[in-house]
């Protein structure tokens, strides 16, 4: 059965001048109740999927039901002839693409030349309900011409025709090569020398709430749409360009949201052809996906291969630390590009490494495009790279967590590949998870059957760049403070589940001295709330957070300044807290929060203020540097303790130890909410998660489809197979963060699944080299002589040639000296 | 899912008739398998007959030397009954393991034997048991019931109304739960009694089977270890990402070890 045992808060002592650490606080860091607790249990919070209005029309796609083949003709007349059928959308009606990334604008709402994958969309069918939109999508004739199927990267790898996609090599998306330093050099002066290959298994999100959309003309003729996205401004920019209305015409409302993860962070087909047909029917146009149409929308994590190379010294030092990965891309770019950097930006960031060398290489497939998942692609390396310390270990003789302990990156470096990092709690978070385990007295020594394992990782506090270049914010808070004394806060950011409400609200209400409960909220809303790119990479705690201690302390320096003037003290005297503004050296003197408001309205006008962030400029300034810089990094360690049965090869975790360094949490409730959803779901992937496809067999079309789109089939933990989760936080305020915090919401699912294979091998003595772990694989590594299952190699890959950055150390300036001529600056640039 | 009228009928021969009248109509027992084969598309019935809580269906005895269970009994009920438990606790326990809470106070005896899923769990103690599945009209010895792959022997409009399990001398069930359904990637119920020696493997083919090899040793010689020569082949089993059909013959040989020991 589940439980969390809170493990307690390491404090890391401040340093001089870390003026974070030394405040004390009204709200943060009190386990306060969340301000969208009630409705959320009270089941009145409006999920996209509970809107609803009069003269509603529901919409249902027709799918693709063969993985590739040229559209010859779609013929709607009986769909048309079905009573309660008011329109039906094709491709034709969505000539121009889109797709989340500048350089991947592939995807066309509705299919227009070609499908390529079973489940995409070809036409669109709105009837007076639901049960008749089904009935007329399934009246919907299409006429396929069958192309040959890229089933694997292997295959696309052989078969540059046909090609999925007009763009890339044959079917190769994309590949990327960098040297940071001479690899190979390093590798051949080393003592011992490692060299495995991994995989890691494609898994999708599981959100429990299915995407909805409802899109309406308002009473004044604008196109609004309301859905459950994670990136409300990027929806808009994709509506508006491929429905061809100026962006001012449209409006995109993001309600809050039941769990994202990443699935929520493309603009999606079904959202513009909803928009579409409220275009053309003058109705609203409600669609609601099923489980199975989820599982087509997909954009989770990629299957990737792995060859990784090391050469460390005699005492395990790394010297030469060489990664390749091959991901399996599914049907269209999505967020692919950045997906395949990130399987290799943030190899660096925990453990010392002298050179560094990154191949990556992203192929299309005829699948459901793969994207963004918690972690995004970098699980899958860090799988790799823990597993490989750990192995380099038992060679060496070494103790893993001490091994770890003395290769942690040290606090305010810049790596080999020139990613800038500040405080690093990867120390602390591992001697927390390894005292709390009794690692040093209980590993390797817990008998046949029964074993630990460690892993350690690191993830992003918010990507450095935004998707499209732009000099502009990531994030703005806009404030109106009314004369009763209220706060209403504006922000683009959008509440998945994950609390970001809450932190706007908490963080405005700290700086203003009043309660998160009386800071009203308009969120999510491109035509009421200042832009915040959205709900991903970990960004919106930083950059929001930011943003809003911007604009609180704009709105705190006018009251300040109104208050001092009655009170007759300098402005740095006035004091905020409990409703109140006072006299700091004599608190008993001053006035409530609403008549400071109500002075500084009638001293200066209607008290409205804006705050925003940007990022700072990293300092990786090669191409493809854009991808992994941050902010600020967390940094996770995990023990798990596993119990495998050796008939059966059946593994249950039975303990959890994991650490997270969170810089400061602002709601340790929160904060610990999101360590064990993230260990949930390291587990899932670690265990049992396959967004696996088989081919049907010849009578039945060979098409290659998903082996279980349903809750039933694709397999994910539940509550009884949770086992007891110990969690810490390390605080180390982070000078970058909002009162010094950093991210919480993907880091801690990183160090779970190479825990538990290390784990693995502490009990049984066999490596199981891939994810997921499960009975089968660790049998056949228990009967293999080698005593190990995983891929036996690494296909060939046509590598480009190599950008060559040397590291800081060996005197770069963050510039690849074979650099090749930069296109000038287009309006929407790509970068990378 | 398609439109469908239901029906509550009040007796067995009620219900038996609405289905005679209506050739597209079907059984509803707990829902928990064909409401989501309907809602998948795969089925769509003019008319459901709802029959778990009819008087005939309902009930657990001992009748001699049998203990006979109402095909509308739910699993939990069944899990729960000091009767099953004190007669063949094996059944109470397999029956306590099906799905999850939910299912278990949903689906029932007769809607599981009906569906006949090639993972469900009670196939495999009618048939290791021996059991007589009784029907409005007529009785169906195991062997005769079941026909692989969600065939069974019954008619259309024919509505299980019980099942006889003669009562063991030993009997164990021991399964290797999907994570996610909690059905039987493979399962194997082994029982000594009236009937002989019978083994039956549920969740590895195409539909329930008895496994003669293990038969023959086991009643040579009761015990765990006389299983240990017995080879099991992979041909003709179940493959699906989960578990290829190699690793589901040695889950058989693992599982058919765990009952007999448990059986004692
Ligand atoms: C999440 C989940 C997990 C599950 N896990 C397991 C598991 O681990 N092991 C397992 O064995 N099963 C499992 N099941 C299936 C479950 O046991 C079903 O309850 C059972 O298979 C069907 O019983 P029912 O009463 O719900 O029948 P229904 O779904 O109502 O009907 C199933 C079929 O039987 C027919 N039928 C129903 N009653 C009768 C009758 N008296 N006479 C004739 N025909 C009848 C119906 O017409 C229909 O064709 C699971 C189901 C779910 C949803």
């Amino acid at each position: 059965m589940a439980s969390e045992k809170e493990g307690g808060t390491t404090t890391v002592p401040a340093r001089p001048g870390d003026e974070a650490q030394d405040r004390s606080f009204h709200s943060v860091g009190k386990p306060i109740r969340r301000v969208d607790a009630r409705g959320k249990v009270t089941g009145e919070t409006r999920f996209a999927d509970d809107l609803s209005l009069p003269g509603m029309l529901h919409m249902k796609l027709k799918r693709s039901t063969v993985p590739h083949a040229r559209i010859l003709a779609v013929d709607a007349t009986r769909a048309l002839a079905l009573p309660g059928v008011r329109a039906v959308l094709t491709g034709k009606e969505f000539p121009v693409p889109y797709g989340i990334l500048p350089v991947s604008q592939d995807e066309n709402a509705l299919c227009t030349d070609k499908v390529r994958f079973v489940g995409d969309p070809v036409a669109a069918v709105v009837a007076v309900d639901e049960l008749t939109a089904e009935e007329g999508a399934r009246l919907v004739e299409v006429k396929y011409e069958p192309l040959t199927t890229i089933g694997s990267p292997e295959e696309a790898l052989r078969n540059p025709e046909p090609q999925i996609h007009a763009y890339g090599k044959g079917n190769i998306h994309r590949s990327v090569a960098f040297d940071f330093g001479d690899v190979p050099g390093a590798i051949a002066g080393a003592a011992h020398v490692f060299e495995d290959s991994f995989f890691y298994q494609g898994n999708t999100h599981l959100p429990l709430e299915q995407h909805a959309t409802l899109a309406y003309l308002d009473q004044n003729g604008l196109l609004t749409i309301s859905s459950s996205t994670q990136v409300p401004h990027y929806l808009h920019r994709a509506a508006s360009k491929v429905l061809g209305l100026p962006p001012a015409r449209v409006r995109i409302i993001a309600p809050p949201q039941g769990g994202g993860f990443g699935g929520k962070t493309d603009p999606f087909n079904h959202e513009i052809v909803a928009g579409k047909a409220a275009l053309l029917t003058g109705r609203p146009v409600k669609i609601a996906l099923t489980r199975e149409e989820v599982f087509f929308c997909h954009r989770g994590r990629h299957p990737v291969q792995m060859r990784m190379k090391t050469g460390v010294d005699a005492e395990g030092r790394i010297l030469g630390h060489s990664v390749e990965t091959l991901l399996d891309g599914g049907a269209y770019g999505s967020y692919g590009m950045a997906s395949m950097h990130y399987t290799g930006a943030l190899e660096t960031v925990t453990y010392r490494m002298d050179r560094y060398r990154f191949r990556g290489c992203r192929t299309f497939t005829n699948k459901p495009p793969c994207g963004p998942k918690r972690g995004h692609g970098t699980p899958q390396p860090r799988f790799g790279l823990e597993v490989q310390i750990d192995k380099i270990c038992e060679k060496l003789g070494i103790d893993p967590a001490e091994w770890r302990i003395r290769n942690a990156v040290p606090p305010d470096s810049v790596t080999a590949n020139w990613m800038k990092v500040g405080t690093i709690g990867l120390v602390a978070c591992l001697e927390a998870v390894v005292k709390a385990s009794g690692w040093k007295e209980r590993r390797g020594k817990l008998g046949r059957g029964r074993g630990l394992g460690i892993a350690a990782s690191s993830y992003m506090c918010g990507a450095g760049h935004p998707i499209y270049f732009n000099d502009m914010p990531h994030s703005g808070v806009q404030l109106l403070l009314d004369r009763g004394g209220g706060v209403t806060a504006y922000c683009g950011s959008t509440e998945v589940g994950q609390g970001s409400d809450n932190v706007l609200a908490l963080l405005i209400a700290e700086v203003l001295g009043v309660e998160p409960a009386d800071v009203k909220l308009v969120t999510g809303d491109t035509s009421l709330t200042p832009i915040d790119l959205g709900s991903y990479s970990s960004r919106v705690t930083l950059m929001m957070g930011n943003a809003a201690i911007d604009a609180a302390e704009r709105a705190r320096d006018r009251l300040a300044i109104a208050a001092a003037q009655k009170l007759g003290i300098p402005p740095e005297r006035v004091g905020f807290g409990g409703g109140r503004v006072f006299d700091v050296s004599d608190p008993g003197t001053g006035m409530t929060f609403a008549e400071a408001v109500v002075r500084a309205e009638s001293a200066g006008g209607t008290v409205g203020v804006v705050g925003s962030y940007r990022p700072p400029p990293p300092p990786a300034r090669y191409k493809g540097g854009g991808v992994g810089p941050s902010p600020a990094y967390s940094y996770s360690a995990a023990v798990v303790e596993v119990e495998a049965d050796e008939t059966t090869g059946i593994v249950r975790p039975v303990k959890i130890w994991v650490a997270h360094d969170i810089g400061r949490s602002l709601n340790p409730v929160a904060v610990r909410g999101q360590v064990v959803g993230s260990v949930y779901m390291g587990l899932g992937e670690a265990l049992m998660e396959e967004q696996a496809f088989k081919r049907l067999p010849p009578k039945l079309s060979s098409a290659l489809v998903h082996v279980g789109p349903s809750m039933l089939d694709y397999k994910s933990p539940l509550t009884l197979d949770m086992p007891e989760v110990e969690c810490f936080l390390v605080e180390d305020p982070e000078p970058s963060g909002p009162f010094g915090a950093k991210e919480v919401g993907q880091g801690p699912l990183l160090p779970i699944p190479p825990a538990l294979a290390n784990a693995v091998h502490d009990a049984l003595g066999v490596r199981v080299d891939e994810v997921p772990v499960t009975p089968e694989k660790v049998m056949a590594a228990l009967r293999s002589p080698s005593r190990r299952c995983g891929p036996e190699g690494f296909p060939v890959v046509p590598w480009p040639e190599a950008l060559d950055v040397p590291p800081p150390w060996e005197g770069g300036d963050g510039n690849a000296r074979n650099e090749p001529p930069r296109p000038p600056k287009k309006k929407e640039g790509v970068r990378p | 899912m398609q439109d469908f009228s239901f029906h509550k009928p009040q007796n067995l021969a009620a219900a038996v008739d609405t289905l005679k009248k209506r050739p597209e109509a079907k059984a509803l027992g707990g829902g928990q398998s064909l409401i989501p084969v309907m809602k998948l598309g795969l089925a769509a019935p003019s008319d459901l007959v709802s029959v778990a809580g009819l008087a005939e269906l309902r009930g657990i005895k001992v009748d001699g030397k049998e203990l006979v269970v109402g095909a509308g009994m739910t699993h939990a009920e069944v899990a729960d009954s000091a009767e099953v438990k004190k007669a063949i606790p094996a059944l109470a326990a397999l029956a306590g393991h099906i799905g999850d809470a939910q299912v278990r106070n949903r689906g029932t005896l007769g809607g599981s034997l009906a569906h006949d899923d090639p993972a469900a769990d009670y196939p495999a103690a009618v048939l290791a048991l021996g059991a007589t599945v009784v029907t409005d009209r007529r009785k169906i010895a195991a062997d005769d019931f079941f026909r692989g792959l969600y065939q069974t022997a019954l008619g259309a409009d024919e509505i299980v109304t019980s099942v006889r399990f003669p009562i063991p001398e030993k009997a164990a069930y021991a399964k290797f739960a999907h994570p996610a359904s909690k059905f039987a990637l493979v399962g194997v119920m082994v029982a000594k009694g009236p009937a002989g020696v019978r083994v039956a493997v549920t969740g590895a083919g195409p539909g329930v089977f008895r496994q003669a090899d293990m038969e023959r040793a086991l009643g040579g010689r009761w015990a765990a270890d006389a299983l240990a020569g017995v080879a099991v082949k992979a041909e003709g089993l179940n493959a699906d990402p989960y578990g290829s059909a190699e690793y589901r013959a040695h889950l058989i040989g693992v599982m058919a070890r765990r009952a007999v020991a448990a059986a004692g």
